[in-house]
């Protein structure tokens, strides 16, 4: 007990302390419960102790990842946001957190991963210049490969693709989605009364990003600020639990906004640089190797000198 | 039903009246429907019930391919055919149908809610007692499926069937639990329905909404339905506001409804009734 829980998560941007909806959940509850959590931001989900993140590694029971896992082993530890609630609004909050898995969890992947100019102005920009070198190149498309695969089993629909119909689909389902939530919310501070609970977290995990990030087509963002109780709701809560983290995002944007867009991507450009010269380097020494240096160190094993012996091989084969 | 559609489809629908003839298409209830796409089926009869709309009950074998969405079940109203209890509601609606007008907002979004907590966590753990636990897989469900079909046809279909559901699963994070879990689970689930169920009726008050019909199929189902072992339907009935709302519904709505009516033997098509 008296070792503290070590948590791995996604690291933060845009004024967030995370870019992920399930580290965001863990983070969210954490503060929410008040769990002395020793927090590693990072971006590169091999370094955490299942593979994935978020994940939470505990002394006595090992590495937990789902988001609901997590929040079970904390609970464990006696830190429990839902001790206030009443056994019914202990029951509305599984169905509210069903109805946020079900209805909006599939928009919010569809947005950042699968919808071609978000993913790749966004999602796929931030990932590459985040992950560590020889990563970035893989992991962004494997990760992206994955949540369309998820978006397609959870919908019944292998064929899905992104598209207007796929797009329409989803987000309709998202925007009830955020009435019901925006209604049920009414003019309260939390869902339930003036303390957060795990549901809370839950519906930020999902909201705050929509509402952070800067996506090239952001319908779901237009109809969120469209709620003022929602964000409201997210901006309480980032305020009142994640205070470091904005100035940290204040910081950032402001810092980029400064720089403006022409040295906004250097180190990226560097990198490309640099990248391309290897690549050159690479395989013009391939093409040596193929060609004319085969041939040196064949003679030298010979013994005998380079030229006079490869041109004697041509006479004979001439011959 | 496609999206580009629906506006076009709902339009029409308005238009025209709830005719006699609809039927609702599901497997075949003796040798082949599954308790997943039972339990879905009686929901959906439940709630045309609810509203009064008459519909004629047909099994086919190859329900599952003449769906739209290629789930079942689906129904067959004048010219349309909708599949499933989300898209058929909405159709319902378009023609002047509905059992939730009475509710303000926020019960809406409680009971859609609701409605999603059934759909995530009892239609799943159906689904993975079914496809993934291997005594029910092999003994019930793949011989089940495949029933219909002559080898090698039924061995592929029923393996197919299964692969895609655990990709499901291990999308959805469930492939890593075990049966405890899952039935866990389950009883969570009954919980909180039993909690906002409380002492009503129903679960809003006096009127059976939606939520009510989809709540009666599945739970229906499962008491009704033999698997390997019957500890599922144990953790049902350790909720007794839960049994006696089954009992309820089944009352009120199918078993008066069937005596009323002339055609009543055709239409029985829920299978056997609880106690």
């Amino acid at each position: 007990m008296a070792a503290p829980l070590e948590l791995f998560c996604w690291k933060g941007s845009w004024g967030l302390p995370s870019v992920d909806t399930g580290s965001l959940i863990v983070l969210a509850y954490a503060r929410f419960a008040g769990t002395p959590l020793k927090v590693h931001k990072i971006s590169n989900p091999w370094r955490s102790p299942t593979g994935s993140l978020p994940a939470l590694k505990t002394k006595e029971d090992g590495s937990f990842s789902q988001p609901s896992k997590i929040i079970i082993q904390l609970r464990k530890q006696k830190y429990n946001a839902d001790y206030d609630l009443s056994a019914k609004e202990g029951a509305d909050t599984l169905a509210f957190i069903s109805l946020v898995e079900e209805k909006l969890m599939p928009a919010l992947i569809y947005a950042l991963w699968i919808d071609p100019k978000n993913y790749a102005e966004v999602t796929r920009r931030w990932h590459a210049e985040n992950i560590s070198f020889p990563l970035n190149f893989v992991l962004p498309s494997c990760m992206q490969s994955r949540q369309l695969e998820r978006v397609r089993l959870m919908r019944g629909n292998g064929t899905l693709e992104a598209g207007e119909e796929a797009e329409k689909e989803l987000y309709s389902d998202a925007l009830e989605c955020m009435n019901l939530l925006s209604q049920r919310l009414g003019s309260n501070r939390f869902f339930f009364g003036d303390s957060p609970s795990s549901l809370d977290a839950y519906v930020f995990g999902h909201l705050a990003p929509i509402l952070k990030i800067r996506l090239p087509s952001n319908k779901l963002q237009q109809h969120l600020k469209d709620m003022d109780n929602l964000t409201n709701f997210c901006s309480n809560i980032l305020s009142l639990y994640f205070p470091d983290e904005i100035r940290e995002g204040m910081g950032q944007s402001a810092s980029n906004v400064q720089e403006g867009s022409e040295f906004d991507h250097e180190p990226y450009k560097r990198r490309k640089q640099l990248l391309s010269v290897l690549v050159a380097v690479a395989a013009m020494l391939g093409y040596a190797f193929l060609t004319g240096i085969v041939a040196i160190e064949h003679v030298k094993e010979k013994g005998s000198t380079g030229n006079t012996a490869s041109t004697d091989l041509q006479i004979e084969e001439d011959e | 039903m496609s999206l580009a559609a629906e506006a076009f489809v709902s339009q029409i629908a308005a238009a025209e009246p709830w005719p006699e003839n609809a039927t609702l298409y599901q497997p075949l209830r003796e040798d082949q429907i599954l308790l997943s796409d039972c339990a879905s089926s009686l929901a959906v009869q439940a709630y045309l019930r609810m509203l009064g709309l008459p519909v004629r009950v047909r099994c086919r074998a190859n329900a599952e391919y003449m769906s739209p969405s290629g789930k079942v079940p689906f129904i067959h109203v004048g010219n349309q055919v909708v599949s499933e209890l989300g898209p058929i509601m909405q159709f319902t609606r378009a023609k002047g149908h509905s059992l939730s007008d009475s509710l303000d907002d926020v019960q809406r979004a409680e009971m859609k809610a609701y409605m999603e907590l059934v759909n995530n966590m009892l239609l799943t753990a159906e689904l993975y007692i079914q496809w993934c636990y291997q005594n029910t897989a092999a003994e019930i469900t793949r011989p089940r499926y495949s029933s219909p079909y002559s080898w090698p046809l039924n061995h592929i279909l029923a393996y197919q069937k299964q692969w895609e559901v655990r990709r499901k699963m291990n999308a959805i994070g469930w492939a890593g639990k075990s049966l405890e879990q899952v039935y866990e689970d389950v009883s969570q689930c009954c919980q909180a329905l039993s909690q906002r169920l409380g002492t009503q009726p129903f679960f809003f008050n006096k009127q059976p909404t939606e939520l009510d019909a989809l709540v009666f199929g599945h739970l229906f189902t499962i008491l009704t339905t033999r698997l390997t072992t019957d500890e599922l339907s144990e953790k049902i009935k350790s909720f007794s506001n839960l049994l006696s709302f089954c009992r309820r519904i089944e009352q009120a709505y199918f078993e008066s409804q069937d005596r009323d009516s002339q055609s009543g033997a055709l239409d029985y098509s829920k299978g056997p009734s609880l106690m």
